[in-house]
């Protein structure tokens, strides 16, 4: 493995991770060429997530039970804002269906741009010709936004995308209530109350067939909305 | 008046329940206009107990028919209510529990150049009594 670049010392990759043993240990080496920090959070997975994850050379951090993906999330940025010379954050699935050359441009952005988070979406330019994204999820995914107010007046085309990119502000008032997969919304909403400067950046998702199998359903959404409803008054 | 079986039946069960609430240790901490509220209820159910008739007098106060349907449509939302409050206590429970989970996670992560604590079946590492 290459040593990984001194650039990236003060940057955090937070992996919340269930059940990809199958795949966890190639991200987590791959994205450790570029970023030598990483923090995956092993959310209580039966299988070999934990071996997987330790064998990767990330730090491992385990659920003693299963959470969800939001509370896994919550868990790793705990974890990496105690970490000495932390500087910026970086949620990242676990599933490869980000990647890492879209995490560089935006940890750049965050240096010098004055933004506190970056949040990565899948509509941020006109369609590629080689755009992955399903029909059926982009309008999912474009219904849910035009349903979040709070995303509309911020700009945000797609907020439940799972890469972002924060400073240290956000990752010390990072508090996700929400354990399940409706943290995307929470995140929204934090944006909005705490007043983070947000932007977005357009970031290419690997639909593999194995993402798509472990992806959200779209039957989820239902149960995402129904959380924002109920966060309101937690 | 000559008591029916089902009023008997009725009565010892209401009588039951109170005696249950207002003995049980953890139920007498709630709040006190909890405890009222209950009170004024176990006094309405023996009331509509003895005399089904008043119930129906009510019910046609307010524009319905029979005292059953008027119960009906009153349980109705009160097993909305318990839905609600159950639900929301549950999230606040939940909420709770991740919290404790996430600080004993917390407290034992496993970092690159250590060695890999022995996995259970549940994929969390087993404490070594060793090392406690």
């Amino acid at each position: 493995m290459n040593e990984p670049t001194q650039d990236f010392r003060d940057t955090w990759l937070v992996i919340p991770c269930y059940n990809e043993g199958t795949v966890i240990q190639d991200v987590i080496e791959n994205a450790r060429r570029t970023f030598p920090n990483i923090v995956a959070v092993n959310d209580g997975s039966p299988d070999d997530s934990a071996a997987r994850i330790h064998a990767g050379g990330a730090h491992l951090v385990n659920h003693p039970v299963n959470l969800g993906q939001g509370a896994g999330i919550q868990t790793g940025v705990e974890y990496a804002r105690q970490q000495p010379g932390a500087r910026y954050f970086v949620t990242f699935d676990a599933d490869g269906q980000h990647q890492v050359k879209d995490v560089v441009r935006m940890v750049e952005r965050l240096r010098t741009e004055p933004l506190d988070i970056i949040v990565g979406t899948r509509f941020g330019r006109p369609r590629a010709a080689d755009d992955q994204v399903p029909w059926i999820k982009r309008l999912v995914l474009k219904t849910v936004v035009m349903l979040s107010p709070t995303t509309r007046r911020l700009g945000l085309s797609d907020a439940h995308n799972g890469l972002r990119a924060f400073n240290r502000k956000v990752a010390d008032e990072m508090n996700i209530r929400m354990n399940g997969m409706s943290h995307a919304s929470e995140i929204v909403s934090l944006i909005d109350r705490k007043g983070w400067r947000v932007a977005e950046e357009p970031v290419d998702i690997l639909y593999t067939e194995y993402s798509m199998s472990k992806g959200q359903s779209l039957i989820n959404g239902v149960n995402i909305l129904a959380d924002g409803m109920l966060s309101r008054r937690l | 008046m000559i008591a029916t079986i089902v009023q008997i039946l009725l009565l010892l069960a209401t009588v039951a329940l109170a005696f249950y609430f207002l003995t049980n240790r953890r139920k007498a901490r709630a709040k006190a206009g909890v405890k009222l509220g209950f009170v004024l209820f176990i006094v309405a159910a023996i009331w509509a107990v003895l005399r089904p008739d008043d119930l129906t007098v009510l019910a046609n106060w307010i524009g319905v028919d029979r005292g059953t349907d008027l119960l009906l449509y009153v349980l109705v939302i009160a097993f909305m209510f318990t839905t609600m409050s159950t639900w929301i206590r549950f999230r606040e429970q939940e909420l709770r529990y991740a919290r404790l989970a996430r600080a004993v996670a917390l407290q034992s992560p496993v970092l690159p150049d250590e060695t890999m604590p022995r996995i259970d079946a549940a994929g969390a590492p087993k404490q070594d009594p060793a090392a406690s």
